[in-house]
């Protein structure tokens, strides 16, 4: 009763006792006007500074479980790594980067949706990563849909930056092409003129393959065959059983558990004896040595990354690299292996795409084209950035040229025996970008 | 007749040869793998898509024990006896409880069962493949090749496994119960037979003989998460062939099938020569729906 009175009271004295004059309730109405409005549009000053502290969205497509997945689980350590890098150093133009990682269980439909996903949904300004080419190869379109910045992490696929390349994806390692260009001469002029290719039969394989019969022959050698093995197989004998006939050498291109697979059948069929035994780095890459053992001596590669201290790798960036990679594989393998290369070119990709967003001042998807711009051309100096090396990513077709190195394995460890420098692995650009 | 020896002569017996003994020995790792799979709908009903990550948790087995002893045979034998005591565990509590329901219960459960092993097998060993030393190297010279003596090992002991097996069913006290189960559930139990013990024994034994063909056939491959799911599909194609729950006929459809694609690997890329094995499953789904092998009832 009595706050019933007290509440009458206070609004017949607001109302009634002559104190609400017309000045005063033009006033009152003014400040709840550009208070309201203060709250509903945001000032020059909120987009100015509120976005300082907002993260940069990074999406990332990685295989974490299925068949590619220990592949998958090395190249998101390199993510990682440039990521907390990157974020302990003040982040990307003063803001930090809120990772998103999607596994798309090494399937390529499950890709698509992932990437559509983090696209829609997540909203992410970039993406960074990428694992089996055939998956990069269905999601490279949804890139190019929504306009946002794809920065390939390690899909090898040749087409990726030739028949089908995207104004929006970018490749900042090493294609096919090149490593043919690098590694014929030494194949045809120091192991054997003819070869035998045995790939894996998808699309990576398949264009490395078609790089390789060409720059053989144009450096003089030949290919006088090749067999295709299924992704996957686990039995490769009734392959590799049929592979017969007079040539120097048997040529392989495969990756992770395959790599694996042929190398250790390949020795078991006497192969690797008869034949100078070469290859694809990826066959012989750090991760698959301990399942090879012995049965992988002798075998020479060519690969953008070996983890050695050794000769133009022996960098104070380098040991920093590696060092840090060591700790964290350690965590996710309790072998703890040695860096591969997936592991390098998702790192060294991440600080690409930070070095092309702070050129161009890049805030947000309005600012892609911006953030292309900033990409194309540009020039990475071997640091603690890149510590593989000097690269330059080619504005003609956003294809990266590197130094390859060849290598062969000796008593179980890599040993480098040339180190190519990108200007003798360049190959010309195929590519030509749909209209923006 | 001149053209029948023009046929003969367009015969290439070096691969024929060469394709047979890889025919077999496939065959002879698939029926290894697929006995356990068969025994184990034969008896209980249930479609093991779990059986892959058994095979792949063997050869792992394998890899631990190798590491702490040297000795491949005592990792055959010990990762066979421990992927089997896991496989007993995981019947009784996963299992067991939907015996008797929509047989989709049991699939979904065993492919639930498949991941988690994937992704344990991921999360305990990492993603480097291990390696199982051969118990011996050395090949033999068979026309241009060099081929392997552990592949003809391979072939030796499975078969030494699945005779041994099969004499066990035939003669021993509990091979006896696990045939009542298979063929009268009710009156095997009404007999005094503990079927839900005998369930529970079948899934070990298939378990272990999984994990077994992991370990023999680790040396060849190295040894990853992944590796159960190249054997799996296969293994399921030769189990509908030979008959669901026929155990013989599993063994025979694993060889049978294994022989007809290296025969048409011998003309076409062995890739293509895989179609073989899925037409005969095609067929034998249009025409003999209970298995090619399976005796009528």
């Amino acid at each position: 009763m009595t706050d019933d009175t007290k509440t009458q009271n206070w609004s017949e004295e607001f109302w009634y006792r002559g104190k609400l004059t017309r000045r005063r309730l033009i006033g009152y109405g003014t400040a709840a006007g550009a208070l309201g409005a203060s709250m509903l549009v945001p000032a020059p000053w909120q987009a100015a500074f509120g976005q300082a502290t907002k993260p940069y969205k990074i999406g990332t497509l990685q295989p974490l479980s299925g068949a590619a997945a220990a592949g998958g689980k090395t190249a998101l350590v390199g993510t990682q790594m440039a990521v907390d890098r990157i974020n302990k150093s003040g982040g990307i133009n003063g803001r930090p980067i809120e990772l998103i990682v999607a596994d798309y269980e090494s399937k390529p439909d499950v890709g698509r949706r992932k990437a559509e996903k983090l696209l829609v949904e997540d909203n992410i300004d970039v993406h960074e990563g990428g694992f089996l080419s055939n998956v990069c190869l269905a999601c490279e379109p949804l890139f190019g849909e929504y306009k946002v910045v794809n920065m390939i992490g390690v899909c090898l696929d040749t087409t990726l930056t030739t028949t089908k390349c995207s104004r929006y994806t970018f490749r900042p390692f090493d294609y096919a092409p090149a490593q043919a260009v690098a590694f014929a001469p030494y194949l045809v002029n120091k192991l054997g003129k003819t070869w035998h290719i045995a790939y894996a039969d998808y699309a990576w394989g398949q264009s490395t393959r078609d790089a390789y019969v060409q720059q053989i022959k144009k450096a003089g050698g030949d290919v006088v065959g090749t067999t295709g093995i299924p992704l996957g197989t686990a039995d490769m004998t009734p392959f590799l059983s049929k592979i017969s006939g007079n040539f120097d050498g048997l040529f392989g291109i495969f990756f992770g558990k395959d790599g694996v697979t042929v190398g250790n059948q390949a020795y078991d069929l006497g192969m690797t004896k008869k034949y100078k035994w070469a290859g694809d780095g990826a066959i012989a890459e750090s991760t698959n040595l301990p399942a090879l053992g012995n049965k992988i001596e002798g075998f020479v590669g060519i690969n953008r990354y070996v983890p050695v201290l050794e000769g133009v790798l022996n960098t104070p960036y380098h040991k920093k690299f590696m060092d840090d990679a060591v700790v964290r594989l350690k965590q996710i393998d309790p072998s703890g292996p040695l860096p591969d290369r997936y592991v390098q070119s998702n790192y060294e990709a991440m600080n690409a795409l930070k070095i092309g967003m702070e050129k161009s001042g890049f805030r947000g998807r309005e600012d892609t084209m911006k953030l292309i711009e900033a990409l194309e051309g540009l020039e990475m100096k071997e640091g603690d950035d890149f510590p593989q090396g000097d690269k330059v990513l080619r504005k003609e077709d956003h294809q990266a040229f590197i130094r390859e190195f060849l290598f062969d394995i000796k008593d179980g460890k890599f040993r480098i025996l040339e180190v190519v420098p990108k200007e003798k692995t360049m190959f010309p650009p195929d590519c030509k970008f749909a209209a923006t | 007749m001149s053209t029948m020896l023009g046929l003969l002569q367009a015969i290439p017996y070096e691969a024929l040869l060469i394709q047979t003994l890889n025919g077999i020995v496939t065959g002879m790792i698939l029926a290894l793998i697929a006995s356990g799979l068969t025994l184990i709908f034969g008896i209980m009903d249930v479609v093991n898509f779990a059986h892959g990550e058994l095979f792949m948790f063997g050869a792992y087995m394998g890899v631990v024990v190798i590491s702490a002893t040297g000795s491949f045979w005592l990792a055959l034998v010990l990762a066979t006896l421990i992927v089997a005591l896991i496989g007993a565990a995981l019947q009784i509590t996963t299992l067991r409880p939907l015996l008797g329901r929509d047989p989709l219960t049991t699939i979904l459960a065993t492919f639930g069962i498949s991941l988690v092993m994937q992704n344990y097998a991921l999360w305990q060993f990492g993603p480097v493949a291990r390696k199982i030393p051969e118990p011996f190297s050395g090949q033999f010279t068979l026309f241009y090749l060099e081929y392997p003596w552990y592949r003809v090992l391979i072939a030796v002991l499975s078969a030494a496994i699945i005779g041994g097996f099969y004499l066990f069913l035939k003669y021993g006290t509990y091979g006896i119960w696990i045939r009542a189960t298979t063929q009268d559930r009710v009156m095997a139990e009404a007999m005094g037979i503990p079927v839900s013990w005998v369930h529970t024994a079948v899934f070990g034994i298939g378990a272990g003989m999984a994990a077994a063909s992991g370990v023999l056939f680790g040396p060849l491959v190295g040894v990853n998460h992944a590796m159960g799911l190249d054997w799996v599909l296969k293994a399921f194609i030769v189990v509908v062939v030979g008959g669901m729950g026929n155990l013989g006929g599993s063994i025979v459809a694993s060889i049978f099938i294994s022989l007809l694609e290296a025969y048409a690997s011998i003309w076409v890329s062995p890739a293509q020569a895989v179609i073989v094995s899925f037409v005969v499953l095609i067929l034998t789904l249009l025409f003999r729906p209970t298995g090619l092998f399976a005796t009528p009832k």
